[in-house]
């Protein structure tokens, strides 16, 4: 079974976010991108299901500018076998991605796809679901454990209420929670190896499909800043003022 | 000329930001504090590969070079885990093995080296003779029957109680028996457990997991297989060591700098002393820390020159010394500079600022001074007399 994974570069998690000042977006000029971490989470599921026997190839796709090239390369270095890259300098959207996504997986026919539950920049958590709608297959979303046994997939997801077990039959999309996995580190024989593995690249266009952005940003503003807190002297007292000053309870 | 990185020197330097989410500075911390070698961290470095980073494929390394290496332990240190340990062995004694060794000693110690079940150390100074490295009295006579005895005392020797080996350079030769001073050295790879072989702690004043200690040699005996590069002629070789040690560390000094510039944005931006505005916003905190930035990345630049050279099989003294000597200074100005920007939360355990000063300060005077390297630029790169 071919296992793909998609990747997407995002602005790394240590960098303080800084608006641009005529509000049109997140300053990305000269900050530090990485792999969005749900998506290393990702990769490392797909590493251990091909180091088991139960994946024969693990392939990983990004979507959007020719750097996203540095992120396949980590995805390689990790232990994914080869990359796809849809270079496009326009920007991407979830529903562009995910038709993106399943152009390639048309192409590809993998048996599987497993994509992070949401990417740190826009935290807009449709992707996965969106490609799965659109191919028509079922989905397991925010899974903490994932078994698959005779083509059969057993996940465990995170819900409100605690964990949810979900039975699925392949394909099917997953999308990966926090506690799914600790990824590794690339090691040196990885990452020497990783500069060998072929990265294959295509165009929105060849892949036939618009990704026109549907949605417009009007403005982008910092949160608000936080008030600082204060120390309440009893539980008591912490209730009362749920109550009656924040009116939560 | 270029100067991106390729993917996978790129990968490689930004290693240690990854590794620092498991071991970070505060982690690192804790043993610098208690003197003690970080084993899982170590560990990890040996299971993802690096320790053999400068070793050939064939004895189990990945056969890279100088550079990658400098970006290795530099990325490390711009995380705030310096390893002095990757200095004084995968760096000195396993790149040089890998480099003059012979195949006897490469296959005795690489690939354990590289696996991390056998750690080195490297042992030159003496209490006599540090800058003057011609003065060293250690002394390797021959045992009459085609082998060694070797006696003497080396002292600040790092992590020799840790180490299963050390790299010793020694003379087989005495000083006044040779025609040169340079002649009848000798380095070995000598079994620091073995009989005739003792230690005393040398207690550092300042946190580092790295501990530094006094080896003593009493008839050691060594056979002519521990012997790395030539019998006599350990001198020429000499360099293919210390350069790439003053090369590290200028990295690991430039890793530290950037390091501490960090917290110190990070603190000068929240700080609030007067009327309510960060005291970033005053010139006498930012400038200083934009001039040390400045001499961070110079330092760092003329580190990857060095770099460069040495790998090219090129004289590398020079820029070697250069990027030492700039890499120590801009380190103590960025963290100087940041203790002052802490105010008096500068000098606390809890903020451990300060803690970072006693490193940068040492590598002014070791592994060689300042003075020495001033010297060396003087006379050798600027031809000017000699008064010493
Ligand atoms: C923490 C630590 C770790 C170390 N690790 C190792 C190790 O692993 N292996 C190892 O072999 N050694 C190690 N050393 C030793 C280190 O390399 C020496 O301390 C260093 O080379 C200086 O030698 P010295 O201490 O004998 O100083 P000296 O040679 O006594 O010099 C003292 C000072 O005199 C001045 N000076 C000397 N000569 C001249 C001159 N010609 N012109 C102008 N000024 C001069 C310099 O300012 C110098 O700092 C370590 C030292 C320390 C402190
Ligand atoms: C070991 C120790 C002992 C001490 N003992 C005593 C004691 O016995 N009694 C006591 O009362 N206090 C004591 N102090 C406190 C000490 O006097 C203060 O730490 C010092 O005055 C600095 O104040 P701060 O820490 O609030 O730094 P901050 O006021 O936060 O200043 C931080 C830095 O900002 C910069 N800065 C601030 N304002 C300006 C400006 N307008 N322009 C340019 N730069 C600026 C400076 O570089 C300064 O170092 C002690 C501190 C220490 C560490």
């Amino acid at each position: 079974m071919k296992i793909l994974v998609p990747v997407k570069r995002v602005v790394d998690y240590n960098v303080k976010i800084r608006v641009k000042p005529d509000g049109s977006g997140v300053d990305t000029a000269n900050v530090k991108m990485s792999m969005n971490p749900f998506d290393e989470i990702a990769v490392e599921e797909a590493i251990r299901l091909k180091e088991a026997g139960v994946a024969s190839e693990v392939v990983a796709v990004s979507c959007g500018v020719a750097q996203c090239q540095e992120t396949l390369r980590a995805a390689m270095a990790m232990g994914a076998d080869r990359g796809i890259l849809v270079q496009t300098d326009v920007e991407l959207q979830p529903l562009a991605v995910a038709k993106l996504l399943k152009a390639v997986v048309e192409k590809e026919q993998p048996g599987l796809v497993i994509a992070g539950k949401q990417a740190i920049d826009d935290d807009a958590n449709q992707t996965g679901q969106m490609l799965a709608a659109l191919l028509g297959w079922p989905q397991a979303t925010f899974a903490s454990k994932v078994v698959v046994t005779d083509g059969k997939l057993t996940v465990t997801r995170e819900v409100d209420g605690g964990l949810e077990t979900l039975e699925l039959p392949l394909p099917a999309v997953i999308t990966t929670d926090l506690r799914l996995n600790e990824p590794r580190f690339a090691t040196l024989p990885n990452i020497m190896k990783a500069k060998k593995k072929p990265i294959d690249t295509l165009t929105p266009e060849a892949l036939g499909v618009d990704v026109t952005p549907r949605l417009a940003t009007l403005k982008v503003e910092e949160p608000p800043k936080r008030k600082a807190g204060v120390m309440v002297g009893s539980v008591d007292e912490l209730i009362e003022k749920l109550r009656n000053e924040a009116k939560v309870i | 000329m270029d100067f991106t990185l390729t993917e996978e020197q790129r990968m490689i330097y930004e290693y240690g930001n990854r590794i620092a989410e498991r071991f970070d500075h505060a982690y690192w911390r804790t043993y610098a504090e208690k003197a003690e070698l970080p084993q899982e961290l170590f560990q990890q470095l040996a299971e993802d590969g690096f320790l053999g980073l400068m070793v050939p494929e064939e004895y189990g390394g990945s056969g890279l070079g100088m550079m990658e290496m400098l970006l290795l332990i530099e990325g490390l240190a711009n995380n705030g885990v310096p390893l002095l340990n990757l200095v004084v062995g995968p760096t000195m004694t396993m790149g040089l093995l890998a480099k003059h060794g012979s195949e006897e000693v490469k296959r005795r110690f690489l690939p354990p080296g590289c696996r991390g079940e056998l750690k080195y150390c490297f042992a030159i100074t003496e209490p006599n003779a540090g800058s003057n490295t011609m003065e060293i009295t250690t002394y390797a006579r021959p045992d009459g029957k085609g082998g060694f005895l070797l006696s003497g005392q080396k002292v600040f020797i790092t992590d020799a109680d840790v180490a299963d080996y050390a790299l010793v350079v020694t003379r087989t030769k005495p000083r006044q028996e040779v025609q040169k001073k340079t002649d009848g050295f000798t380095l070995f790879m000598v079994d620091l457990k073995q009989k005739g072989v003792s230690k005393t702690l040398i207690p550092i004043a300042f946190p580092l997991p790295e501990t530094q200690w006094q080896l003593f040699f009493d008839d050691v005996p060594l056979s002519r297989d521990d012997v790395v590069g030539e019998v006599d002629a350990g001198f020429r070789i000499l360099f293919d060591t210390l350069n790439p040690e003053r090369i590290t560390l200028a990295g690991l000094c430039a890793g530290i700098g950037r390091f501490a510039l960090k917290r110190a944005v990070e603190y000068a931006n929240e700080r609030r002393v007067f009327n309510n505005t960060p005291i970033g916003a005053y010139q006498g905190i930012q400038h200083p820390l934009a001039i040390a930035h400045t001499e961070i990345e110079l330092a760092s630049l003329m580190a990857r020159k060095a770099a460069w050279v040495f790998d090219e099989v090129l004289p590398a003294g020079e820029y070697s010394n250069m990027a030492k000597y700039a890499a120590a200074e801009a380190a103590i100005h960025a963290v100087d500079h940041t203790i002052q920007c802490f105010g008096g939360n500068g000098f606390t355990k809890e903020y451990g600022v300060y803690d970072l000063y006693g490193l940068v300060r040492l590598l002014r005077t070791a592994p060689i001074n300042r003075e020495m390297i001033l010297n060396y630029l003087a006379e050798h790169v600027l031809g000017l007399p000699r008064s010493y």
